[in-house]
């Protein structure tokens, strides 16, 4: 038993794997380049391309911000191999003339070098300093001290925030740096020309920045540290991080990480999916006992047909129709007539202050329909399979001998035949669970319920992708552990694989 | 039976002769004339058109207009429409010398081909082809025109519903059925939705999205099916060991959050949705086919080519899998009626594509404004029945390709 247990759980790696690729590929496609965030966020001016002038300091602070969203997620660091911690001054020196106008390089590829460059963060200080440093690249001072500032723009991580004296420290530092970028203008023919009267005093004052052991702490790396980062300071490996240690942040709702969002409102969801099962088997095996029993009468034939136009009807439709018969007030002859069931969440305002059985039947009076909604188009699914694996019982060979020792029909059905077809239902539960998911969303958002299926609905319109992928990491995770639950349910009703795995 | 008739032919007769499936085929019929004739069916430009200057027929010149319809769907749409009597004059004619199967992919290869040939001019190039294509004014000769100069044109024939799907009628915002359009006069026949538009001029045009992501996102998943499910039959071992866990993976995911996820981030154009679904769905398609090849790889035939040296893939394509159709073609009928449930779904979700009219939309619209029934009913009743007709006729296609049944 333990073997089949942890032989399920090692199948369900890939499939959460395959989920935390997807998600985090759609993660970086969907993240905007710096200077399209800067110029949708950014106050006209100081967003503009590569092409024209641009002001020092004010542009800088700007990007910073923006570096400061792209770094909370892990989508400033290359995907899975980073080798920033092997940049020398050549690398840096070759980077910069790469977003130098020239002859075959358009704006684009342009844009796009210089948002790499600013992105590469704490390991290109170094290397940029020494350009900085260096008299013969004068030319280069200006590009190189925008790119300097933002490498060295040190974004605030939560455990920093703790200690004052370093909030301080490092707010200081990044004014400082934002303050001291060189202005430079970028010439079609001549390349970069640096074109401030303030240069010396600036590039001095980034080089003292860089020199003060303080502040070379947070820059520099270690050889191991160089090693290390390969493989662990990546983007999956951030987003991993975020995702195991509960890290992630919400985008849309500021402030709030995103795993303890879902804990208001997973209950919900997962105590919607268990009645829903309940009520789907519940429902569905006596009506398919019934209808393999009458096999080939009116009732049976009436049924299935019945149950086949059940099984068409797409249930937002049943559930909007439902909406606006019984959950809309309306007015007839001038008097209002109240709707039937209510139109929104699973429990009235004041419903915390009822006694125990009221709450119950005022739990039961708002989940009544959403139930309905989410259970129907199981109903002919299960009761068809139930149908055919009892008529298929009945057909073999220990049913007639029961038959043939005198057993009753009630018997049979019972003791026999339906224990042996309920096998095959549970293994059906799976696939059942995986509907059932897609199926709480609609449900959730016809019927205002707050559950997890709203919330995921909710990320996915604001593109709160932390949001986003924290509920369908956790929509994932909870189907996996239904389908385990399910697993090993069959594992103990039948004897054949519990003796297999003894 | 008085002559032989082929394996296809019988299987078509049997199919016919069951009355779920010939009302199912006549409802898919009915769906998809609608969708390729929605022009015709609604839109402002008149059908016919008479004044001093003569006769004219100005819809024909507007169903190439890439202002009237900007969606390459459409155009494709208003090809097929154009084309049809053509085709079916030709096949007609044809049906002796060259077999179905030929007929089909020239008809559809021909279709394609000249769909292809009307994107060329979109494509970036400084030639004044492309102002001419994108600048081409309007048709002159729509309601609108005919009304303001009542009296001067002597004929004009309309479409049914004289209303675009896409142009906001003003003060017309949910207007109940068959209220009259004070511009016009003319009748909303299914209301209008909240931007004051047409419904049931929206629900020809959605037809079209429908048919459009149930077909190609289902061919897009047969193809793949296919082809996994083939390797993994045919090959065997550790190929099998490995496909098969991954279509373990798609099995038990819940598809529609992932589509949804997708969607949210990467785009909601329609294309998007299509592709999206068709990369999704593929693992019945695939495990089927398996079961098929495995079945099927231990016949004689196969041995028999395999011993004549073919290629694998050509084995595996053009021996085993016509001999493996039966359960494709089945499920195909499944997969459309799955796609066409999962794109209404998104769309209702609010994550269709909104610079179209699918139904989906229109079902948001109607779950938004809750007390106008015609917004629910009308769009919810018809993705009901193109279900519904899809899996009657996946039913019966069940019933008639099962070799049992043949007798």
């Amino acid at each position: 038993m333990f073997a089949y247990i942890v032989r399920r759980l090692l199948l369900m790696i890939p499939t959460m794997l395959g989920i935390l690729i997807i998600n985090f590929l759609v993660l970086r496609m969907q993240s905007p380049s710096l200077v399209e965030q800067a110029q949708a966020g950014g106050s006209g001016k100081g967003g503009e391309g590569v092409s024209s002038e641009r002001k020092a300091g004010g542009a800088s602070k700007q990007y910073a911000n923006h570096i400061d969203r792209f770094r909370r997620l892990g989508n400033d660091l290359p995907a899975v191999v980073n080798l920033r911690g092997f940049l020398d001054k050549d690398d840096v020196v070759a980077w910069l003339r790469r977003t130098s106008p020239a002859a075959g390089r358009t704006d684009s590829q342009r844009s796009t070098a210089e948002q790499d460059l600013w992105l590469a963060g704490h390991y290109a200080v170094g290397p940029l300093s020494d350009v900085l440093a260096d008299p013969a690249l004068a030319d280069l001072y200006g590009p190189a001290s925008q790119a300097f500032a933002l490498c060295a723009h040190t974004s605030l991580v939560p455990a920093d925030q703790r200690d004052p004296i370093r909030v301080n420290v490092v707010r200081t530092r990044n004014q400082v740096l934002a303050q001291n970028v060189i202005g430079y203008r970028s010439d079609r023919l001549q390349g970069f020309v640096t074109d401030d009267s303030r240069a010396e005093a600036k590039r001095q004052a980034l080089l003292a920045v860089y020199a003060d052991p303080a502040n070379r702490v947070d820059y520099a790396a270690s050889g191991g540290q160089r090693w290390r980062s390969i493989l662990f300071e990546t983007g999956f490996s951030t987003f991993l991080t975020r995702l195991f240690t509960g890290t992630l942040v919400s985008e849309s709702r500021p402030n709030q990480y995103v795993f303890s969002i879902i804990a208001d409102h997973w209950k919900l969801t997962f105590c919607l999916n268990i009645l829903s099962i309940a009520l789907a088997w519940g429902f569905s095996i006596p009506l398919g006992i019934r209808s393999a029993r009458r096999l080939n009468t009116l009732e049976d034939r009436a049924t299935t047909n019945l149950l086949f136009l059940l099984w068409s009807l797409p249930s937002f439709f049943i559930g909007t129709v439902l909406l606006h018969h019984f959950c809309t007030d309306s007015v007839k002859d001038g008097v209002l007539q109240p709707a039937w069931f209510p139109n929104a969440g699973l429990s009235s305002a004041g419903s915390l202050w009822y006694s125990t059985p009221r709450y119950l039947l005022d739990l039961a009076w708002h989940g009544a329909l959403p139930l309905l909604v989410l259970s129907y188009a199981s109903f002919t699914s299960l009761s068809r399979y139930m149908r055919g694996n009892l008529l298929d019982q009945f057909e073999a060979d220990y049913v007639r001998t029961a038959r043939a020792k005198g057993a009753s029909e009630d018997g049979i059905v019972y003791r026999h035949a339906l224990r042996n077809s309920l096998l095959t239902m549970i293994t059906l539960g799976a696939g059942l669970l995986a509907e059932l998911f897609s199926g709480v969303l609609i449900v959730e958002l016809i019927f205002s319920i707050p559950g997890l299926g709203w919330l995921l609905l909710d990320a996915a319109k604001q593109q709160d992708a932390p949001l986003l992928m924290g509920s369908t990491v956790i929509s994932v995770g909870l189907l996996l552990i239904g389908i385990l639950v399910a697993d090993i349910l069959y594992a103990v009703v039948d004897p054949r694989l519990r003796s297999r795995y003894a | 039976m008085p002559e032989a008739l082929s394996p296809t032919r019988q299987m078509l007769a049997r199919l016919w002769s069951y009355r779920e499936a010939r009302f199912g085929i006549t409802l898919l019929a009915i769906f998809a004339a609608i969708a390729i004739y929605a022009p015709f069916l609604s839109g402002e430009v008149a059908l016919v058109w008479k004044d001093q200057s003569g006769l004219t027929l100005p819809i024909f010149a507007d169903l190439f207009n890439r202002r009237s319809y900007p969606k390459p769907h459409d155009l494709l749409f208003n090809l097929i429409a154009l084309a049809l009597p053509f085709l079916a004059v030709g096949w007609f004619l044809l049906r002796r010398r060259w077999s179905a199967g030929r007929r089909l992919a020239i008809g559809g290869g021909l279709i394609v081909l000249a769909w292809i040939a009307c994107q060329v001019p979109l494509l970036p190039s400084q030639g004044q082809w492309q102002e001419l294509w994108r600048n081409r004014p309007l048709s002159p000769c729509t309601s609108n025109a005919y009304h303001e100069a009542a009296g001067q044109t002597t004929l004009a024939i309309f479409p049914p519903v004289p209303h675009r799907f896409d142009t906001t009628y003003p003060g017309s915002s949910l207007k109940a059925p068959m209220t009259r359009n004070e511009a016009t006069g003319a009748r909303f026949w299914l209301g209008t939705d909240a931007g004051g538009r047409d419904v049931l001029a929206q629900m020809c045009f959605g037809a079209r999205i429908s048919l459009t992501v149930g077909i190609f996102a289902t061919g897009l998943s047969l193809l793949i099916g296919t082809i996994i499910g083939a390797m993994s039959g045919y090959f065997g071992g550790w190929v099998d060991l490995v496909l098969q866990r991954v279509v373990e993976i798609m099995m038990c995911f819940p598809t529609f959050i992932l589509i949804l996820v997708v969607v949210a981030m990467v785009g909601r154009e329609i294309f998007v949705i299509m592709l999206v679904i068709g990369l999704t769905s593929w693992a019945g398609t695939a495990r089927l086919v398996r079961g098929e090849f495995l079945g099927q790889s231990v016949r004689d035939y196969v041995t028999a080519a395999e011993a004549l040296g073919l290629p694998r893939w050509r084995i595996m394509f053009r021996h085993i899998l016509p001999n493996a159709l039966t359960p494709l073609i089945i499920s195909a009928t499944f997969g459309i009626a799955g796609a066409v449930g999962i794109e209404s779904g998104l769309a209702f979700v609010g994550l269709g594509d909104p610079t179209s009219s699918s139904w989906g939309i229109l079902m948001e619209a109607g779950r938004q404004n809750i007390r106008y029934a015609w917004l629910i009913y009308v769009p919810g009743l018809a993705v009901f029945a193109l279900v519904t007709a899809l899996n009657l006729v996946g039913n019966a296609l069940r019933e008639a390709l099962d070799p049992k049944g043949t007798r």
